[in-house]
Parts: C-alpha cells; sequence; structure tokens
C-alpha cells in the first residue's frame, strides 16, 4: 500500500432539514483514504456512515467542508463533471436494488463502459471476464429477477469493478444477504483488492464485513471515533 | 449509447404492462376519437356541399352586377355570346345552364302565392341541378312551353296537383305586366324550403318570351370539376369572368350560412383537437411521473454510476416517445376501425335542418389521408413533448436524495 491520497476530507458537516428541523447527520469529520486501502466505516444505524459516504464521493453536496477525491476538489465540479468522474473512477455497490431490473445482467456490467463509450467487442470481453470472475458467465442473458440476492450484489460487484474504477464504495453491501453469501461476497472483494490493488471503502455495521476489512473507522453520532486494525476494534 | 437508451426506455415502458396498457388506450382513444370526429365532420361537409351545390346552386354562378342584391329583372348578363364562348374554353368548366329568375305570382282555381319563377334549359339543367331527378311524381319538362313544375309544398299551399291550371303572373322587362296559363306537369321535392315552397320552374323560352327579354339572361349556374374549387379564392375563374359588369362567385360566396357554417366545423374541430391533446398531454406526464417516482431508486443509481443528468432526461422522454408509439397505433387502430364501421353503414341524423341543409340521407365518415397521418403523428410529437417535464425533473434527481427517499 503506498499513500496516495484517494480521499481527504477536511471539515464535513452536514445538515439536513427534516420538516423544518434542522438534522446534523455528520458533524465535522476530517478523513483521508489512501490507495488500495479495504477499509470499513463502522457505527450503528443512524449514525452517519451513508451520508459520509455520499458526501465523500459527490452523490450529495456537504453543508460545509471540502472534498477532493483523486486530487480534484468536487466543489468546484459542474454536474457533468461529477458525473463523469464517478463513472470514470468510482465503483458503487449498495445494499439493495442495484441492478437495473430491464437490463439483464450483462447489460448490467456493461452500462458504465457503454456511457465510457467503450467499443463494442472490448465491453463484451471485459464483461464475460468479470462474470466468470464473480461466477456468473452462465448468468449473462438473465434478468436480475431470475438471480438469488447473492448472485445479484455478485453481479454489483462486478459492474463496480468492470471498468477498473480506482474506488469502489459500499453501502452495505451485505445488508440483504446470508452470512454465508455475505462472507464469500466479501472474500471475493478482498480477492480483487489484493490482485488489482483497487481501494474499497464500506458502510457496514454487519461483522463478517469487519472481520475482513484491512481498517476500521468508527463513526458515531456523525463523527469519527477511532481508527483501528479489525483485530484492536475487537 | 441512443441505440442502447432507447432499448432500455422500450424495456422500463413494459416494466408496469398494466399502466403502459391503461395508458396507451386512454391515449388512443382520444386519438380515435379524434379521427373519428375529423371524418365524420368531412363526411358532413361534403354532404352539406353536395346539398348546397348539387341541389340547384351548381359550383359557381354568374350574375349581372347588382342583381343578386336588388333582383331587378333588367339586370341581365351582359355580353351573354362571349360569356358563353369563354366559358365552352375554359378548362375548369364542366358544365354550364342559363336561367331567368324574376318575381311571379301563382294563381291556382283556390290560392295565390308570391313565388320566384324560373326559367330553366330544360336540356342542360340537369348537367348543373338536380330539378330532374328532384321531379318525384309527374314528369320533366317535354318540350310543351306551358309545362310548370313546383315544390310539393308550393302543390300544397295552392292546393293544386298534376294536370292543374295555373296562371303566372310577372313584371316585364319594360314594367308591363304579363300572365300566362300553365299546367302542373311536375312536383319536385328538393328538401331545401326555399325551393320546395316558393319557387316555380317553367321552359327558358317561355320565360324569355313572357319577360320580353330576347336572349337575355340573369344567372349562368355553372359546374366545376371539384366542388371545392368552389371555395378556392384563387381560382382565376373568379377574375376572368368578373367582366363586363357581370359577377362570377363561388357557392362558397353565395352560400354564406353555408361557408359560415363549415367555418364553425372547422373550428370545432380545432377546440376538439386542443380539448384531447391537453388531456393526452395530462395523461401522459401523470403516467411518467408515476413512473419516475415509483423508479426513483432506479434513478438514484444511474445517477450515481455516472449517468448525466441530460442522459436519465433523455431515457424518460424517450420513454414517453414509446408511450406515444403504443398510443398511436392502439387508437389509429381503434379510429380506423370505428371509421370503417360507420362508413359501411352510415349515420342516419334523421332529417335535421342546419343552415339550410337538411341531412336527409346517412353521413358517411370521410377518411382523408391526412387523418391517417396527422392526428397520429401529433399525438407521437405531443406525447413526446409530454415526457420533456417529467424527463427534466429525473434529470435534475439529486442521487443520494432520490435513493434515500425511495428506500
Amino acid at each position: 500500500m503506498n499513500n496516495e491520497k484517494i480521499i481527504e476530507a477536511k471539515g464535513i458537516i452536514k445538515t439536513y432539514d427534516d420538516s423544518g428541523v434542522p438534522v446534523q447527520a455528520v458533524r465535522g469529520i476530517d478523513y483521508t483514504l489512501t490507495k488500495g486501502e479495504f477499509t470499513a466505516i463502522i457505527g450503528p444505524s443512524g449514525s452517519g456512515k451513508t451520508t459520509f459516504l455520499n458526501v465523500i464521493t459527490g452523490l450529495d453536496t456537504p453543508t460545509e467542508g471540502e472534498v477532493w477525491l483523486s486530487g480534484r476538489l468536487l466543489s468546484k465540479m459542474s454536474g457533468n463533471e461529477l458525473s463523469d468522474f464517478r463513472r470514470d473512477h468510482i465503483g458503487f455497490i449498495f445494499q439493495a436494488y442495484n441492478l437495473f431490473p430491464v437490463l439483464t445482467v450483462e447489460e448490467n456490467v456493461e452500462y458504465i463502459m457503454l456511457l465510457q463509450g467503450v467499443p463494442k467487442e472490448e465491453r463484451h470481453n471485459r464483461v464475460m471476464s468479470m462474470l466468470e470472475k464473480v461466477g456468473l458467465a452462465d448468468y449473462a442473458q438473465r434478468l436480475p429477477s431470475r438471480l438469488s440476492g447473492g448472485q445479484q450484489q455478485r453481479v454489483a460487484v462486478a459492474r463496480a469493478m468492470v471498468s477498473k474504477p480506482s474506488l469502489v464504495i459500499a453501502d452495505e453491501p451485505t445488508a440483504n444477504l446470508d452470512s454465508k453469501t455475505s462472507g464469500a461476497l466479501l472474500d471475493m472483494m478482498r480477492q480483487l483488492n489484493e490482485d488489482t490493488g483497487m481501494t474499497f471503502l464500506f458502510s457496514t455495521h454487519d461483522e463478517i464485513v469487519m472481520r475482513r476489512a484491512k481498517k476500521l473507522v468508527v463513526l458515531t453520532d456523525g463523527k469519527l471515533d477511532g481508527n483501528s486494525p479489525p483485530e484492536e476494534y475487537e | 449509447m441512443f441505440g442502447r437508451l432507447i432499448k432500455f426506455a422500450w424495456r422500463s415502458v413494459w416494466k408496469n404492462k398494466r399502466r403502459t396498457v391503461i395508458t396507451g388506450l386512454a391515449v388512443g382513444l382520444g386519438l380515435a376519437a379524434l379521427m373519428f370526429t375529423d371524418a365524420l365532420m368531412i363526411g358532413m361537409t361534403r354532404h352539406m356541399i353536395d346539398q348546397t351545390t348539387n341541389a340547384w346552386m351548381g359550383d359557381a354562378q354568374i350574375h349581372r352586377d347588382g342583381f343578386r342584391e336588388t333582383g331587378r329583372i333588367t339586370l341581365t348578363i351582359n355580353e351573354p355570346d362571349s360569356i358563353t364562348q369563354m366559358l365552352r374554353t375554359d378548362s375548369t368548366v364542366d358544365a354550364f345552364t342559363f336561367r331567368i329568375i324574376s318575381p311571379a305570382s301563382l294563381q291556382s282555381t283556390m290560392e295565390m302565392k308570391p313565388v320566384t319563377m324560373i326559367g330553366i334549359d330544360p336540356e342542360k339543367e340537369p348537367t348543373v341541378s338536380m330539378l330532374e331527378t328532384a321531379v318525384d311524381s309527374g314528369s320533366y319538362f317535354s318540350g310543351d312551353s306551358t309545362d310548370l313544375i313546383i315544390g310539393y309544398k308550393l302543390a300544397e299551399d295552392l292546393d293544386t296537383d298534376l294536370g292543374d291550371l295555373i296562371v303566372i303572373t310577372a313584371a316585364e322587362a319594360d314594367s308591363g305586366l304579363s300572365s300566362n296559363l300553365f299546367f302542373v306537369t311536375g312536383i319536385c321535392h328538393f328538401g331545401s324550403d326555399d325551393l320546395d315552397r316558393y319557387t316555380a320552374f317553367i321552359d327558358i323560352n317561355t320565360a324569355e318570351s313572357m319577360l320580353d327579354l330576347e336572349g337575355r339572361f340573369h344567372e349562368i349556374a355553372i359546374r366545376f370539376p371539384d366542388s371545392e374549387l368552389g371555395m378556392d379564392e384563387s381560382l382565376p375563374f373568379w377574375s376572368r369572368f368578373s367582366i363586363c359588369g357581370n359577377r362570377a362567385q363561388g357557392w362558397a360566396t353565395l352560400a354564406t350560412q353555408v361557408t359560415a357554417m363549415l367555418n364553425m366545423t372547422k373550428l370545432s374541430i380545432v377546440i376538439t383537437a386542443v380539448i384531447l391533446f391537453g388531456l393526452v398531454v395530462f395523461g401522459i406526464v401523470n403516467s411518467l411521473f408515476m413512473s419516475v417516482y415509483e423508479r426513483m431508486y432506479e434513478f438514484g443509481v444511474m445517477r450515481a454510476v455516472g449517468t448525466r443528468p441530460g442522459t436519465v432526461s433523455v431515457m424518460v422522454i424517450l420513454e414517453a416517445f414509446w408511450l406515444g408509439v403504443i398510443s398511436m397505433i392502439l387508437g389509429s387502430t381503434m379510429g380506423l376501425v370505428i371509421i370503417w364501421i360507420t362508413w359501411k353503414t352510415g349515420i342516419d341524423f334523421g332529417n335535421i335542418e342546419v343552415s339550410g341543409v337538411i341531412f336527409d340521407s346517412a353521413i358517411h365518415p370521410i377518411l382523408k389521408w391526412s387523418g391517417i397521418w396527422i392526428y397520429p403523428f401529433f399525438t407521437l410529437l405531443l406525447t413526446t413533448a409530454a415526457g420533456i417535464y417529467p424527463g427534466i425533473h429525473a434529470g435534475r434527481l439529486n442521487a443520494a436524495e432520490a435513493m434515500r427517499k425511495s428506500l
């Protein structure tokens, strides 16, 4: 692991308006994520994990503070620049309903490359190779509705990684999976991290994820409450 | 990418089959109603024009300036010979006939009635008007100078019948009075009060000698190959024959009530179209917003993984386009079937009279080529345009908020 900064967040505050009442979901976080990390942000429900991930990936704007992503200040980017930046540099895995229901597995996985304008043949080859890696090559022409929850998440992993992003963000990726499937999925991602050096940042309160993370970041009530290897957390 | 978006949009439209079919049927019904209304209006218009021009008027008429306003029998057509020669060589003229028109009084043994006496050329008149076929009892002119044809209502008013003696008195051109004896040889039925109650037809030669007109006429009625030419103000015919103090006018100018009715019909089609297309737009916007809110998470994911706002908007607009295509197919099919059925059976309006025109036979909707493509095309165009607002809304969705709200 080198010390190249993928994310640098300074003094992040995010306040929501909840029916006229301001709610501070993130309360002044300074955070740095370096290349090759396999880190989990942990904390109870409502601790601000998802909000924090949304802010540091440009899906949401911070009320205060600034976010640097691969050396670029997010607040200086236009809507289209942000979209293009996420498309080219970040892979997303969400907790559920990750896939486009009307697209086949192959079409879902190639979607980002389609946005990037990758030629058809290259798209196909990369999709099939990635589906091989996640063990779903035989399911390429199926619709997501005909896959199990675990298989759908594996497709989501394939989609997040097929365009070779520098960062993969996974928000509660195992929330809807059983422990066996969760473990297998995490092992697969960890393997990809070790093989390719791709950076992974999770948000979770699942112990299976925590055990496999190389580093844990604890978030409590919208504030960072510690930063440690998983064995220390235990 | 665009091709894939089209495919993506097509599949998304069918994700909720029931809603798509209901929306397609709703919009399609509007389209079908519009196509049918248009075809029916064209059928009614055609009927009104035919009734107006075929019955008596012809497609155009030539008079001496001022004759129509005053009815003075001295205002006969100027230079009738050269006008006749010109009419014979004019390519827009199919047929023409001369008429002598004068106010007169008809006296039977029982009653006396004021009428318009019209002298007609028995040979040429059938090429322009329906007088010959309108005679439903007795016979058409036999060549006898005492032949008289009157409408069935006038016959009732005069309490007279076929073969009865009638005296017609009319003013001569030189201010004297002339009275002649006639025998009712035919009773006609036009379906118009003017012709059935207030008009009497005699041979043009008799009228000429009665009124002392000697080769002069009041009216030339003309038939064009297509009655719609009578509405065409740019037709060179009008200026060509409005010479020597004469005036040539089409039926649209002569029958102002019918023209006003036709204009009202056109306006009503436009109003119907605006209302129906308005409903179409609201229907589509509503359906698309439902779809956008239902798929909020999906749009959130699309935005999150790097889809530009404009691409999301285009996706929604393409869904609107496909909804338009589906509606267009359903609507056109329904519309064509309804038009075909009613064209076969006709629609009976039960002898109603509108602007002096009696709908005494079934009206058959007429589908013009423009009706087949204009309304479906505008449905597609408007449906697609209706997708712009929901499309922009979807494109502007904040990815994080969209996903948070839908969870």
